[in-house]
């Protein structure tokens, strides 16, 4: 099973394969409504790998979404279009578009005994673009 | 013990035994009521696997639930008939239907390190129509 995650915005993040460990999707609704709420969110968390570059490969764009958890508020470009695939058995088993994307939450774990790094990435579609989400999938890649 | 999943509304899912791990059904009732209480809910958590499909057969049904679970509250689509059946020994243990249910949490959980990935839907029965959620079983099937 492997994931794939293209981050749009002025400078376009691709992450494939060998980097990615992980998604987690979740749809966020208050646990205590008695009918269907219009309080809605949408979270992704991504963990994945920080990987060296070797034999003069480029650098993994890991760095970047450093920079893109660092963006302010003020700035149009915290905003980006966040597509995440999760590939199987040359099936596309699930395609999330988030057009609207923002980091809530960005982690970077390193330590002496892994040989590379690990992070943790949480973003959120802007709530009040939550019917632009587009859920794909089931299809031959 | 197979378990099954139908939900009916503008599209219909259905998981089989092959896909659904687990279900929970659950009464909500205020524990620190002192006679019995009018504020009834009922809670009904599922948790199957993602499956990929292999050899030209059909895409499972859990893209349609992780849409359904993006339904605004205004359009009436977000309210679904879901029926659950448990099965055993050809007999049907329980029929759970939930005419109106809507979502309330719903999480996709992919790795690495498992081949499927793993999906928990929370549903609840509307509350002012808790009457019509039928809770049958006992009765032979298949």
């Amino acid at each position: 099973m492997g994931f794939t995650l293209k981050v749009e915005g002025p400078s376009t993040i691709d992450l494939g394969t060998t980097i990615m460990t992980g998604v987690k999707f979740r749809t966020d609704i208050p646990l205590d409504s008695n009918a269907r709420s219009t309080d809605m969110g949408s979270t992704v968390e991504i963990t994945g790998k920080i990987l060296t570059a070797v034999d003069g490969d480029p650098f993994d764009a890991t760095r970047q979404l450093g920079l893109w958890s660092l963006v302010p508020a003020e700035k149009s470009d915290c905003y980006r279009k966040v597509t995440i695939e999760v590939i199987a058995a040359s099936q596309v088993i699930r395609k999330y578009t988030y057009p609207n994307a923002f980091v809530v939450d960005y982690k970077e774990d390193y330590g002496d005994t892994e040989g590379v790094g690990t992070f943790r990435l949480i973003i959120k579609q802007k709530k009040d673009k939550m019917a632009q989400i587009a859920v794909e999938g089931g299809y031959s890649v | 013990m197979g378990l099954r999943m139908k939900i009916t509304g503008s599209e219909s899912v259905d998981l089989r035994e092959t896909s659904i791990v687990k279900v929970v059904f659950g009464a909500d009732i205020p524990h620190d009521s002192n006679a019995r209480s009018t504020d009834l809910g009922s809670t009904v958590l599922v948790e199957g696997k993602i499956l990929a499909a292999v050899g030209g057969e059909a895409a499972d049904d859990t893209s349609k639930l992780a849409r359904w679970s993006l339904v605004p509250a205004e359009n009436s689509d977000c309210y679904r008939n879901v029926q659950i059946d448990v099965v055993n020994a050809s007999q049907v243990v329980r029929q759970i239907t939930v005419p109106n249910a809507f979502v309330v949490d719903y999480t996709e959980d992919f790795t690495d390190e498992t081949g499927t990935g793993i999906f928990k839907l929370l549903i609840k029965q509307k509350k002012d129509k808790m009457t019509t959620l039928k809770f049958e079983g006992g009765f032979s099937g298949e």
